[in-house]
């Protein structure tokens, strides 16, 4: 190569090089919406329902709640004959306050998937729904290319009817390898200035949580990842906003220690120092949580380390050093309650969404004054 | 021409080089008849239908990022196949597995989840595009031609012809990575199989 030419090489590496970088800007978190919390001058209320009685069909799972700024709840799980079965669809249900749950509605299969998204997929998985504070919803599921979940992958559509027609799906890119495998189960945070900061994990070679975090660019999508802990101890990850920098995640547990982890933030969601084990047992099972008004952190999970036989609500103190149990929600052997849901409604209420059985998605709606019952009587209802 | 049209183009033109490659194999004598058909089976191969799907779908469910760099590299040795002229030496394809090599030993082990950093991150950022330009100037000073091969990332970057918005996956992929592992390991067995002859000759 001549001189000339070498010169000129450098300078386009530089030009293309400035104009890339001139593209992208650092990640900054606008800093956690946190969470309303509720009154405890209430009078206890609890209630417990299905979502979907009487869909009858042989596996649902995992089901995410939102709320729309109108104040109509939804509600999306999966369901078909087995996990990661090609007749896996998305299900989506709403609720308006007074009335009862919609009947499922089909809102994604794998033949629409793969329409949308120019190529084969096997099957569906997790997903959830994010109510954007314009009115929209907007959907993230998990499609399978091959295999199991290892072999998952993260998508996104949106809804501006109120989930009675989607846009055409968008696959995310977000990890380096053929893109395997992200998936997304727990509840997302709004962040401050518009966007949301979704806990996702992968489960490839190793098992370890995520945060996406997801913005819009002149109506673009925009999205990051950013990690909360490597390796192949832990994953699924809940998160908590506490203040806008502040943040704790609840992790499950995919190591001997069979205990949940919990980790915390001072950066908005950035850094995540520490991983420790808490005291509460976990079978390698989903878990959420919640920020309780007065501090405390109100955690959903199966009390056992062996199995899902029981779904179990439990109160960590102010310091997260010592944890109550206060009640069990459901409790019977051989029987499988799993992947609660956590979420607050405008109203205060806590909800909770969680599989019953592998047949079912059953809602519970309480108040912070019912948990302050429980808490001094520790009765099971 | 919207995105969701070039995506998939540019997302079928390492494939099909590759394919070309593959058919046109290693007979030295290529007539333009043997050419054109080869390049227009290879085409022809992408379309065949596997299980419903043409098999170039499930190429983009495999990969719908090839990197610039594996595709710029599959064109070049396409261009030597066909012109029989040596356009890549053996310094520049050094080059290009030292450098892919390299860039997959820091992304895919922290990528996949070995430690808490996950280097995939940086790409989102001005990192990977500033080291990536570094590292064409320094070949490009050299007179490496692989340094112009590096120069393709940022640009199809900016053209946004990827799905993903990473500057990793502009660079590398697992196919780059891996091939430049395997290249990497045989440079290496061959240059200590030379000193340990020149050493016993020495003897």
């Amino acid at each position: 190569m001549s001189i000339p030419a070498r010169v000129l090489l450098v300078l386009l590496a530089g030009l293309f090089c400035w104009g890339v970088i001139r593209n992208v800007s650092p990640l900054k978190t606008g800093g956690f919406v946190t969470e309303q919390t509720g009154r405890i001058d209430e009078k206890p209320f609890f209630n417990k329902e299905l979502i979907n009685p009487e869909q009858g069909l042989p596996m649902v799972h995992v089901a995410s709640l939102a709320q729309m700024p109108d104040g109509i709840m939804a509600a999306v799980w999966y369901g078909g004959t087995a996990e990661c079965q090609p007749d896996v669809k998305i299900y989506f249900s709403q609720h308006e306050p007074g009335a009862a749950w919609t009947a499922p509605r089909v809102i994604m299969t794998r033949e629409r998937a793969e329409q949308d998204l120019r190529r084969p997929v096997k099957s569906l998985g997790n997903a959830l729904l994010l109510a954007n504070p314009t009115g929209s919803l907007q959907l993230l599921f998990v499609s399978i290319a091959m295999g199991k979940w290892s072999g998952s992958q993260l998508n996104t559509c949106l809804s501006k009817d109120g989930g009675l027609t989607w846009s055409r799906a968008e696959r995310l890119t977000l990890s380096p390898f053929f893109n395997f495998s992200e998936l997304v189960r727990n509840r997302a945070i709004a962040q401050q200035g518009g966007g949301w900061c979704v806990p996702i994990y992968q489960e490839f070679l190793g098992k370890f949580p995520e945060l996406l975090w997801l913005g819009e660019c002149k109506g673009e999508l925009t999205y990051r990842k950013t990690r909360i802990a490597g390796g192949c101890s832990t994953f699924q990850p809940s998160l908590i906003p506490v203040s806008e920098e502040y943040a704790e995640v609840l992790l499950r547990d995919y190591t001997i220690s069979r205990k949940i982890h919990i980790s915390s933030s001072y950066d908005g969601g950035l850094d995540w120092p520490f991983v420790t084990a808490t005291e509460l047992p976990n079978p390698d099972a989903g878990i959420s949580g919640l920020q309780l008004s007065d501090g405390g952190l109100l955690v959903a999970f199966n009390d056992s380390a062996k199995d899902r036989s029981n779904l179990t609500l439990a109160i960590a103190s102010k310091d997260r050093k010592t944890w109550r149990r206060i009640v069990a929600l459901e409790n019977e052997p051989d029987a499988n309650f799993s992947y609660p849901f956590l979420m607050r409604s405008s109203d205060g209420m806590i909800r909770m969404a969680y599989t019953r059985r592998g047949k079912a998605i059953a809602l519970t709606g309480f108040n912070e004054a019912w948990i302050r019952k429980q808490e001094a009587t520790s009765i099971t209802p | 021409m919207t995105q969701q049209m070039i995506h998939p183009l540019y997302g079928a033109l390492a494939p099909w080089l590759a394919l070309s490659l593959l058919v046109l194999g290693r007979n030295p004598r290529l007539s333009r008849t043997r050419i054109t058909g080869s390049l227009l089976l290879a085409l022809f191969l992408l379309r065949i239908p596997v299980g419903g799907w043409p098999l170039f779908a499930w190429c983009r469910t495999l990969e719908m990022n090839p990197s610039f760099t594996l595709t710029g590299l599959l064109g070049i040795a396409l261009w030597q196949r066909l012109s029989g002229k040596v356009i890549f030496r053996s310094e520049d394809w050094r080059a290009a597995w030292i450098v892919g090599s390299l860039a997959s030993l820091v992304l895919y082990p922290m990528g996949l989840g070995l430690t808490s950093i996950d280097p995939y991150s940086w790409g989102w950022g001005p990192t990977v595009p500033i080291l990536t330009a570094a590292c064409a100037t320094l070949l490009l000073i050299q007179g490496n031609r692989f340094g112009i091969i590096l120069i393709l990332p940022p640009l199809g970057s900016l053209l946004h012809l990827q799905e993903s918005a990473n500057f990793w996956d502009a660079l590398i992929d697992p196919f780059y990575g891996g091939l430049s592992l395997i290249a990497l390991f045989y440079l290496i067995m061959a240059h200590i199989n030379r000193w340990k002859k020149s050493h016993q000759a020495g003897k």
